[in-house]
């Protein structure tokens, strides 16, 4: 019985349908990862978010948003990557980029998926969070475009996106027999690879690409509204918030996949479908947006350090000397290094995936890092008034909150790796 | 139409904090948290220094920030002037807490009743009996759980809610009833004022008539309802001598 | 004009006029003095604007997966 249906599960590519001890042993870590996410989350509702880091801002001293909030905002920074890439693709007819595509866009869903969850987390009744969002939300605060663009409409069309893009390979598995058949089936719904379908399939995704290019830069714009319109808080109050947001988030999501890219590739053995010309042309990308970002980060520190008001100055010092000086030039240490990689290997044409993975994880945590700058300095240093200077420091529950968060993503991932071949499976079977 | 403002005579105040105290016991607002604060502030080197005193109670902004960005429409201005929180709708976000620049919201992050019992002096305690002869009991005012205004929303007293934002009320449940807010009420020397601006004959309109006044950080636009009268804004150089309580 | 492009296309407007509405009539107006401006003028209009998003970008899933009424 069991050596029919392996044999039979054989037929299925990228290994999809089978357990290897490879792939059960990244589960496991996963799950125990998302375990540890929530108990952490488990505690904090017991106890409130006494149980985090944060306190008030003002007499008591703290930070009122801290690791929670810099990780929604890098969160759905890292889905801009997915639909952008699969955007392009469709758009500009990259052929060579069609074996990342899929995974792009679930990289997609699960980091929208992810950012979601940790406003969730963060907020202090994630329930009625849930209810009265859809019953009172008000389009003037900027937290209107988070949920109503970024979480339901970016995420739907994503899914959208994913969905008619994955329909000929979920046919063409459900012709053979698998344990998986009626899952394809059901998948499939009733796709018959005709001319006609076709033609709408690419049409279908040519509009829906065309039309969530424009809502990506307004659901990230938005996110970048959510400090840049604050005038009370010295630090974030700027023209250059929103469109440095969009940028970063092309930083932290490209760099991700090409980590996704090269593990797929290395273990599932798709050197053919994903080959060297898809690692050129992210990384490409990507030093193109790092040398941008950094543009923006020279203009920042440049106009905060020419004549600053008292308050700005005290956030500045507080950035370049002061408490927060080791994470910011830490992270534009992550940030310039990949570029500057980058650009060697742009010049000597000579790409390294090996290099280039480690340059994706580099410039994800300079990406985190400054996610957390933007939040927390104009908290605990950014009071107007005369309170003593606050301090913040992410408590183990909220640590293991983001554990839980990033192996949820794994988790989500992994699954999908067995559910699904996540490189597009080629035209002729 | 009434539009209610404080006023702080700073000419008068000598920051003893009994409205901190006022307040806390009104609201039975939680350890750590101070709806309303009084600034003892110092400036200058020793021996050439200067002293003053700044009551910050919530500045009930016309043009609050803290109003703009609620996401769920929680936090309100009221035609009377109060900005105030709806308990029920309030989602914990605590995006009103860093939009607002004078550091006045504070989030429930325990529930608050626990929080309150531990702050408070035990005076159910048998050993605390014999002393007190059981006269003082711990207080909560009932009108805290009344719906307030014509909006009728849950929006005076502290110790509602885990994970909800509260703020100073201007003492909503007090002042619908005609009494003065409890800071005001309290003041030994007349420091705070409170009243409806839009009255001609009202004692706040008669206070503040031909008198130089300023407002808290009045550059940034967000007019607030509190007006100081005698000494100055804060300078940037002012430090806290003594800071309050800050364990949640 | 096929039967599916007319039907696309009513779900785009349908979709948009949505969140048009939404946006401008039902959600909370765009103004921070009163209490009025706390609450949507049609509660849920959120739900609303979101359930526009939906059915606008549900349209490309029926172009592509509606199945051909001729054959």
């Amino acid at each position: 019985m069991a050596t029919t249906q392996d044999m039979v599960s054989d037929r299925l590519p990228q290994g999809v349908g089978r357990w290897s001890r490879g792939w059960l042993l990244f589960m496991a870590l996963a799950a125990i990862g998302v375990a540890i996410g929530v108990i952490g989350w488990a505690i904090e509702h017991d106890q409130g978010m006494a149980a985090t880091g944060m306190r008030d801002l003002g007499t008591m001293g703290g930070a009122t948003w801290g690791v929670y909030i810099s990780m929604v905002v890098y969160f759905v920074g890292v889905s801009f990557a997915g639909i952008t890439v699969a955007a392009l693709i469709r758009l500009f007819n990259l052929e060579h980029l069609k074996g990342v595509a899929r995974m792009a866009e679930l990289l997609t869903v699960v980091a929208l998926l992810l950012g979601a969850l940790a406003i969730v987390v963060d907020l202090g009744q994630p329930l009625r969070g849930l209810v009265n969002l859809f019953r009172y939300a008000r389009p003037q605060s900027p937290f209107f475009g988070t949920f109503s663009l970024v979480v339901s409409g970016y995420l739907f069309s994503s899914l959208v996106y994913l969905y008619l893009t994955s329909r000929p390979d979920a046919a063409r598995l459900a012709e053979s027999p698998s344990r998986l058949q009626p899952l394809y089936r059901l998948w499939a719904a009733g796709y018959e690879p005709t001319v006609d379908q076709r033609a709408r399939d690419r049409k279908a995704t040519f509009w829906l690409a065309l039309a969530i290019l424009p809502l990506l830069i307004v659901a990230h714009s938005s996110l970048g509204f959510v400090f840049g319109l604050q005038v009370g808080r010295p630090g974030w109050f700027g023209t250059l918030q929103a469109p440095a947001f969009v940028v970063l988030a092309g930083v932290s999501g490209i760099g991700h996949l090409i980590v996704l890219a090269a593990l797929v590739r290395r273990v599932l053995r798709q050197e053919h479908r994903i080959g060297i010309e898809a690692f050129t042309w992210l990384g490409r990308f990507l030093m193109l947006l790092l040398f941008v970002y950094l543009y923006f980060v020279v203009v920042e520190i440049f106009t905060s350090i020419y004549q600053p008001t008292t308050t700005e100055q005290r956030i500045s010092d507080a950035l370049l000397t002061g408490r927060y000086a080791w994470i910011f030039w830490g992270s534009v240490a992550a940030l310039v290094l990949p570029a500057f990689g980058l650009a060697w290997m742009a010049v000597t044409r000579k790409w390294r995936i090996g290099w280039m993975v480690i340059m994706g994880l580099i410039v994800n945590l300079g990406a985190i890092g400054k996610r957390y700058l933007v939040v927390v300095p104009s908290e605990t240093h950014g009071q107007l008034l005369p309170y003593p200077i606050g301090t913040y420091a992410p408590s183990l529950v909220e640590y293991a909150v983001l554990i839980g968060l990033f192996s949820l993503g794994a988790l989500l991932i992994g699954g999908f790796m067995k559910l699904f071949p996540i490189v597009e499976m080629e035209e002729t079977p | 139409m009434t539009r209610y403002v404080m006023a702080v005579d700073l000419n008068r105040c000598q920051g003893c904090r009994a409205c901190v105290e006022a307040c806390k016991i009104e609201n039975n607002t939680p350890s750590a948290v101070f709806w309303m604060h009084v600034f003892r502030l110092e400036e200058g080197e020793y021996p050439d220094t200067k002293m003053s005193f700044l009551p910050r109670p919530c500045q009930h902004c016309n043009n609050a920030p803290c109003v703009k960005v609620c996401p769920v429409g929680a936090r309100y201005k009221r035609e009377d002037g109060l900005v105030l929180t709806d308990f029920d709708r309030c989602i914990g976000c605590r995006y009103c807490e860093v939009a607002c620049p004078y550091g006045v919201n504070f989030f429930n992050w325990r529930n608050p009743d626990e929080a309150w019992d531990e702050y408070q002096v035990p005076f159910d305690d048998p050993d605390l009996m014999p002393v007190t002869g059981g006269v003082i009991p711990s207080y909560k005012n009932p009108d805290h759980d009344r719906l307030h205004g014509p909006e009728q929303r849950l929006t005076s007293g502290s110790a509602h809610f885990k994970g909800v934002m509260e703020k100073c009320t201007f003492c909503v449940h007090r002042v619908e009833q005609g009494l003065l807010p409890a800071c005001v009420d309290t003041c030994p020397v007349g420091a705070l004022k409170f009243g409806d601006i839009e009255d001609e004959g009202s004692p706040i309109s008669t206070f503040l008539r031909n008198k130089e006044s300023f407002q808290l950080l009045e550059e940034l636009g967000t007019d607030p309802s509190v007006v100081y009268v005698g000494g100055t804004p804060p300078t940037s150089h002012a430090r806290e001598i003594e800071r309050p309580l800050t364990g949640v | 004009m096929t039967r599916r492009s007319i039907i696309t296309a009513a779900m785009i407007i349908l979709g948009a006029g949505l969140m048009v509405f939404a946006y401008f009539a039902g959600a909370a107006p765009w103004c921070n003095n009163a209490v009025e401006c706390s609450n949507p003028r049609l509660e849920w209009s959120p739900a609303i604007f979101v359930a526009g998003v939906v059915i606008a970008f549900s349209s490309a899933l029926y172009y592509s997966v509606a199945k051909d009424r001729r054959k």
